[in-house]
């Protein structure tokens, strides 16, 4: 059991290093995904979230929150955004569904899941690390409302919910086996987690019956719950929530992709790619 | 004299007829290019349909947006909610003009780069620029351009007394806000060449674009001047919103005029350089 375990970590963590490797090979790549990106959707999205607060109402509270607790949201927002996203290994697995090459892996003794879940994980775990700093630096310097000591909570949920998504992912790229060309449900995909997430809008800004809708949905839990929860705008209880409907939203994801990738698989037919 | 005069008569006369001959040829390219892609998109279905709902739900995002924001403020930089609709669904008008006439050419673009499929491209006899820009047409976003033209009037219609024939300005603002979007793409991509591998300048690109996607009044001071003038972002939206919305400045039209006539210049310019610097990818 114990050898069974440390081949399956060897094989994994070398598969994390293989898209660490991967990622860092063109630095100038890199570092404008690392960093330029993050910090100019920052710079728009503060800008924006200033010129509101100049009209504000004399309270200078918006949704009972103030300008120091949008700021820090809007420095946040598309950091955790972009974490909780999977644009680049979707796609590279609808592909590999798609051209044939998948007969490459399948006849490995690893599995597909497992194949691009370690190297999303790798590429993710190497951009945070370094972009992470852009909105730390930015907290510190405007002295923002952000709880730090809450930070390794939200980044939990983070990557919990990054499983959810990848799930996801796996789960458009197995619509592969049934259909010539899928390139658009990982666009449609994307686009509704951007939206259901709350990484345009704080939810709790939303129309009540809506908020109450987004938050009961999983997705909540990518970005504004650990949002929420880092700036002070929801505690222990709404994240729990998130936890526990990332938890049923990885169950249905879970179900849906084992039952279309065993039927997948039995019909495929190897291009010999 | 009169012979001059016939001379420069015939002379202008068979200038005209080489460039309607260019133009005739280009339109035909255009024609084949459209047809080409039409049948491409709609080979698959499905794809295509999921296409299309999702650049409807990027587009009800932005609107969206400012919706919820607007629940709370009455004011965003000089506008209230009527006047922001404006700008909203003129930036996501112009945003589906450039996505069906551009977009997937110059997202290929970098592949093309680097897979050396760019050779095949600049050897063909017409305008290297025209050929990569224009090759492939998205017309899941022909349903966008539509929507948000019907949006765009509908908008404008709420406004109390709005001056209809403001509309005309539109035919010289909206070509220069595609020159901005178009010139700045082409060349963020152009940079590729150097590079070898940038794929996230399109990220970059994506980014950089949000600039124009947020009306000019939230950006104040250096920024706003370097929006208008030096990467002119402001040139998209924010300034035909304000002529449509506010009293006319001249100024702001004389800019709209000169403007794309001084990026092709300039793209034109840096597409030579970046060319001097290609060395092909292909075996």
């Amino acid at each position: 059991m114990k050898t069974l375990f440390t081949v399956f970590y060897r094989r994994n963590l070398a598969l994390a290093k293989l898209a660490i490797i991967t990622n860092l090979q063109y630095r100038f790549n890199f570092i404008i995904d690392a960093f330029i990106q993050p910090i100019l959707t920052v710079g728009v999205e503060v800008l924006l979230w200033l010129a509101i607060f100049k009209t504000a109402d004399a309270s200078g509270l918006i949704g009972g929150f103030g300008k120091d607790s949008y700021l820090a949201y809007a420095v946040w927002a598309p950091f955790l955004g972009r974490i909780a996203i999977s644009w680049m290994y979707e796609t590279m697995m609808v592909e590999e569904i798609a051209s044939g090459s998948i007969n490459t892996i399948l006849t490995r003794p690893l599995s597909f899941f497992e194949y691009y879940l370690s190297q999303t994980l790798g590429y993710k775990i190497i951009t945070t690390v370094f972009s992470v700093t852009v909105p730390i630096a930015v907290s510190l310097y405007f002295n923002l409302p952000v709880l730090y000591e809450r930070l390794p909570m939200a980044f939990l949920i983070v990557v919990y919910y990054l499983l959810l998504v990848h799930t996801m992912s796996f789960l458009v790229s197995t619509l592969g086996f049934f259909l010539t060309r899928i390139r658009a449900f990982t666009l449609l995909k994307n686009l509704s987690l951007l939206l259901l997430g709350g990484e345009l809008v704080p939810i709790d800004l939303m129309p009540p019956p809506l908020a109450e809708l987004l938050l009961s949905l999983p997705f909540s839990a990518g970005v504004y719950i650990p949002l929420a929860y880092i700036t002070g705008r929801g505690g222990w209880d709404l994240m729990s929530r998130g936890f526990i409907n990332t938890s049923y939203g990885l169950l249905i994801a879970g179900i849906l992709s084992y039952l279309l990738w065993k039927r997948g698989v039995r019909e495929y037919t190897g291009t010999g790619a | 004299m009169g012979c001059v005069m016939g001379c420069l008569m015939n002379r202008l006369k068979n200038n005209l007829i080489v460039l309607f001959t260019k133009i005739k040829k280009y339109l035909g390219l255009y024609q084949a290019f459209f047809k080409a892609s039409l049948v491409a998109d709609l080979e698959y279905r499905l794809n295509f349909v999921v296409l299309v709902v999702g650049e409807f739900i990027w587009y009800s995002t932005q609107l969206i947006l400012f919706e919820v924001l607007y629940r709370h403020t009455k004011i965003i930089g000089d506008w209230n909610l009527d006047q922001m609709r404006v700008f909203i669904f003129l930036v996501l008008f112009v945003d589906s003009i450039y996505m069906i006439l551009w977009d997937p050419s110059l997202a290929a673009f970098t592949d093309n780069v680097r897979k050396g499929t760019l050779d095949l491209l600049l050897t063909k006899p017409i305008n290297s620029l025209f050929m990569l820009s224009s090759q492939r047409i998205s017309v899941s976003h022909v349903p966008c351009f539509f929507i948000t033209f019907v949006g765009l009037i509908w908008a404008l219609n709420q406004l109390p007394q709005f001056d209809w024939f403001k509309l005309v300005w539109l035919l010289f603002l909206i070509p220069a806000g595609l020159s901005v979007i178009f010139c700045g793409r082409f060349a963020l991509n152009a940079t590729s060449i150097i590079f070898t591998r940038a794929d996230f300048l399109q990220y970059i690109w994506y980014s950089v674009f949000r600039l124009g996607l947020r009306p000019d009044a939230i950006y104040s001071g250096f920024l706003r001047v370097i929006l208008i003038f030096v990467v002119p972002f402001a040139m998209v939206a924010s300034i035909p919103a304000r002529i449509l919305l506010e009293p006319t400045q001249l100024w702001m039209i004389a800019w709209a005029l000169v403007l794309p006539f001084i990026l092709f210049y300039l793209l034109k310019k840096y597409w030579a350089f970046c060319l001097k610097h290609y060395s092909s990818a292909s075996s």
